[in-house]
């Protein structure tokens, strides 16, 4: 798939933010998540679609 | 089981359509509908409502009006298959920017295909996200639409305070709906269709009877006009209205963040 189909539009993740804590996202390139620090999760992008489910976020160590 | 419509004071977290089930298994259940309709959603509102939803559409776009200005934003809930996003991108001369949102993944990967195809995909993003749960800074956009999609979040109460948290003071919301049929004639009508009908040809076109079941029972449950705008202005919202369609099979609300 092509590069910029998997990404996310830069002025969407201006708006999101952690939908548990509503606290700012950063965005991981490397693995291509949005990662909530305060609630120390990393939620999946697919196909250029974040999925903002708190059941489909990946727990996180930091 | 009942058969009995919601009041204002909620309920239909624990309906599946007629059945009574917990609160935790709602979600999971309204998932599983969708998953197995996404590809022939659109093609079986044309088949269920013998076309009227597109009027119905229009009606709702029409009264929403967007603002030719490409800073205007609308956030479109459990609108996976971009159909009202990109009627309202159209209606805006191609200039507003539509976030589609939708906790399941079939239906926005249809609605984001469809988009790409329409040339839209520059008006347009898509998130996968619960409407109870909204992912977005406060104050975030012009206007929230929802058509023909709150009857299946399980806390509507808790959907409509998301919603007026992310729209700007100013903002719009506009929930489309089926609703309460006001005449009586017309109901009956409507009652052979809904029960008798629509199950069936759900099967035809899907192959699955089971999910269009559910849909019409739980048009049924939903709130009526007046009992769902109370629930509106209960959150926070003024100058609360609805405008019925075809006698109240469907209806569309409207109301404001002041």
């Amino acid at each position: 798939m092509e590069e910029r189909m998997r990404r996310v539009d830069p002025k969407l993740l201006e708006l999101l933010v952690c939908p548990l804590s509503k606290g700012r996202l950063s965005y991981d390139a490397e693995r291509n998540e949005l990662i909530s620090e305060k609630a120390r999760l990393a939620y999946p992008i697919r196909d250029g679609i974040p999925i903002m489910l708190i059941s489909e976020a990946r727990k996180i160590e930091m | 089981m009942t058969r009995e419509r919601v009041s204002a004071e909620g309920g239909m977290e624990t309906s599946y359509g007629f059945r009574q089930v917990g609160e935790s298994e709602k979600q999971t259940l309204v998932n599983d509908v969708f998953h197995r309709v996404a590809k022939r959603y659109d093609i079986m509102n044309d088949v269920m409502s013998l076309g009227l939803h597109r009027a119905w559409k229009d009606a709702m776009i029409a009264a929403l009006n967007p603002a030719k200005r490409e800073d205007y934003r609308v956030l479109d809930v459990a609108g996976g298959t971009g159909d009202i996003a990109m009627r309202i991108v159209e209606a805006s001369g191609r200039r507003a920017h539509a976030t589609v949102l939708d906790i399941n993944g079939s239906m926005l990967s249809v609605g984001a295909e469809r988009a790409r195809k329409a040339g839209l995909a520059d008006h347009l993003d898509f998130v996968e996200a619960n409407a109870e749960e909204l992912p977005f800074e406060p104050n975030s956009f012009d206007a929230y639409t929802i058509a023909f999609g709150i009857r299946n979040v399980p806390h509507i109460d808790v959907a409509l305070k998301e919603a007026h948290r992310v729209l700007k003071r100013g903002g719009r919301l506009m929930v489309l709906e089926f609703s309460a049929v006001d005449q009586p004639f017309l109901e009956k009508i409507y009652d052979t269709w809904s029960f008798n009908a629509i199950p069936r040809f759900g099967k035809m076109v899907t192959g699955d009877a089971e999910p269009y079941q559910y849909l019409v029972e739980s048009i049924r449950k939903f709130p009526n006009q007046r009992d769902f705008a109370t629930m509106i202005e209960k959150v926070g919202f003024s100058r609360v209205g609805f405008t019925n369609y075809t006698g109240g099979i469907a209806a569309l609300h409207s109301a404001w963040k002041i």
